[in-house]
């Protein structure tokens, strides 16, 4: 792979019920960059990286990652390229340690299973003790789930990494933290979604996004 | 020994026995006293036609009549699940259908043919009842399995979309559900088979004994006949998400949420 840009957006269009929630959108992320779209509500913010990862599809427009066009048939290849973390993401049930573990029974991650041993130093990184691996997910407060999310992230090693306020529920200190582990990260690509930016010192650029409101949903 | 026939005129004095009930739902005013009159008249007329209908099909007991009887009743079980599950009966029905024609099918077969060892595979007096109680518990499995599976998908999203995007493949995010799902559909079974005998007869014994056989002639057709719906049930409802996957999710492998009717 590799043969274009980390992720290319032309005139991106996505409408719900009749409403353009995304219009005309384009943009270009090289390998290694790192972007933050950020927008008010309902900007699109959120939709454009269902996109990139084929939950959702445009209504016009077309995305490639590293140079192939997202479609039903090429999207399974390339979300082995990609990662991402959802906004008040839903890892879901068991113990953290079975949770980071999933991700390596599926057929595509199997040879990723030697990253297991990175965990301890992630969770230092991160500010999460190490008891927590034997604690049920659901009973994790919000900012714990979102690093966890990130962790088990980082784990699979993808080129590609897609956060969406993934730092949304963490205090300044964690926060830091992983804007910290992001900016030691020189190879890896980083588009991340953010209602406040601040958080995001890694990125290089920011683009904001027309249209939304303050108080909708996306 | 031959079964005792039921006269009409003792099948209305049988109706008498209504009062106990109808009595309980009206002086304590449950307001379905309606509903009830309604499914009395509906079980009678329904009951009457089938079994005029039953008198020329085991008369004639001609194979291609016997096997059109029970791909009618698979037609008719096939939209009570679209409806039952609240799933678009236009997607559904094809894949449902074949589904619930190889689970009753197969251990239909197998029942009437190495287990029984009659010549003719739709032998009226056999195919049709252990065909209908064969199917009746298909019906119930596909209800519980296809209406679990598609309901926990969209239920779960975000926990499905997530798997999704750590490269699970189709099969590796759809797995657990499946197994939940089959397992759900048939818990019933199993429950079933686990108490058999201890808390009532089981229909079909009843009816052999009915029928004049001995009890030990009766157990052994309830063994069979519990094998076959367990066998029926796996097969029916396994084949049935299995088959309706492909057309409920998007070549992105996300869940088409236009399969709800709500």
């Amino acid at each position: 792979m590799k043969q274009g840009p980390a992720i290319q957006i032309d005139n991106l269009t996505v409408k719900f019920n009749g409403r353009t929630v995304v219009e005309r959108f384009s943009m270009s992320l090289a390998s290694s960059d790192r972007v933050t779209l950020t927008g008010r509500s309902g900007s699109g913010k959120t939709t454009i990286l269902r996109c990139i990862l084929g939950f959702t599809v445009p209504d016009e427009g077309s995305i490639a990652i590293e140079g192939e066009q997202v479609t039903g048939a090429s999207i399974w290849k390339l979300r082995t390229r990609l990662a991402y973390v959802a906004q008040e993401p839903d890892l879901g049930t068991g113990q953290v340690r079975q949770v980071l573990e999933r991700p390596f029974t599926y057929h595509t991650n199997a040879r990723l299973g030697g990253n297991r041993s990175r965990i301890p130093e992630l969770f230092r990184r991160f500010m999460l003790p190490a008891e927590m691996m034997d604690k049920d997910i659901v009973t994790l407060s919000g900012g714990e789930r979102q690093r966890v999310a990130i962790v088990s992230a980082i784990l699979l090693q993808r080129p590609i990494l897609l956060l969406d306020e993934a730092t949304s529920a963490l205090d300044k200190s964690a926060s830091q933290a992983v804007a910290d582990f992001f900016k030691s990260q020189g190879d890896l690509t980083v588009l991340s979604v953010a209602h406040d930016p601040e958080g995001f010192s890694f990125s290089k650029d920011i683009i904001e996004l027309p249209g939304g409101s303050d108080g909708g949903g996306q | 020994m031959n079964i005792v026939d039921i006269s009409f005129l003792s099948l209305a004095v049988g109706y008498g026995l209504l009062i106990f009930p109808l009595s309980i739902l009206l002086w304590y005013r449950i307001p379905i006293v309606g509903d009830t009159l309604w499914a009395i008249v509906r079980m009678t007329v329904q009951l009457l036609f089938v079994g005029l209908y039953l008198e020329v099909v085991f008369s004639l007991n001609n194979f291609w009549l016997n096997g059109a009887w029970l791909l009618i009743m698979i037609g008719v079980a096939d939209t009570s699940i679209t409806r039952g599950c609240g799933l678009r009966l236009g997607r559904f029905a094809g894949p449902l259908f074949l589904a619930l024609l190889l689970g009753t099918a197969v251990p239909l077969f197998f029942f009437v043919g190495p287990i029984l060892v009659r010549p003719h595979l739709l032998d009226a007096q056999y195919a049709i009842p252990i065909g209908g109680m064969i199917l009746g518990n298909c019906l119930r499995a596909d209800i519980i399995g296809v209406s679990n599976f598609y309901r926990s998908v969209r239920k779960s999203e975000k926990a499905f979309l997530q798997v999704l995007a750590q490269g699970a493949r189709f099969s590796e995010a759809t797995r657990p559900f499946l197994r939940d799902a089959v397992q759900a559909a048939l818990a019933p079974t199993v429950a079933t088979m686990a108490t058999i005998g201890l808390v009532s007869l089981p229909g079909m014994m009843t009816g052999v004994i009915l029928g004049g056989a001995d009890p030990m002639t009766a157990i052994k057709y309830q063994i069979a006949i519990m094998i076959a719906i367990f066998s029926g049930t796996a097969i029916t409802v396994a084949l049935a998400i299995w088959l309706t996957m492909k057309s409920s999710f998007t070549a992105y492998g996300v869940l088409d949420c236009r399969i709800f009717k709500t």
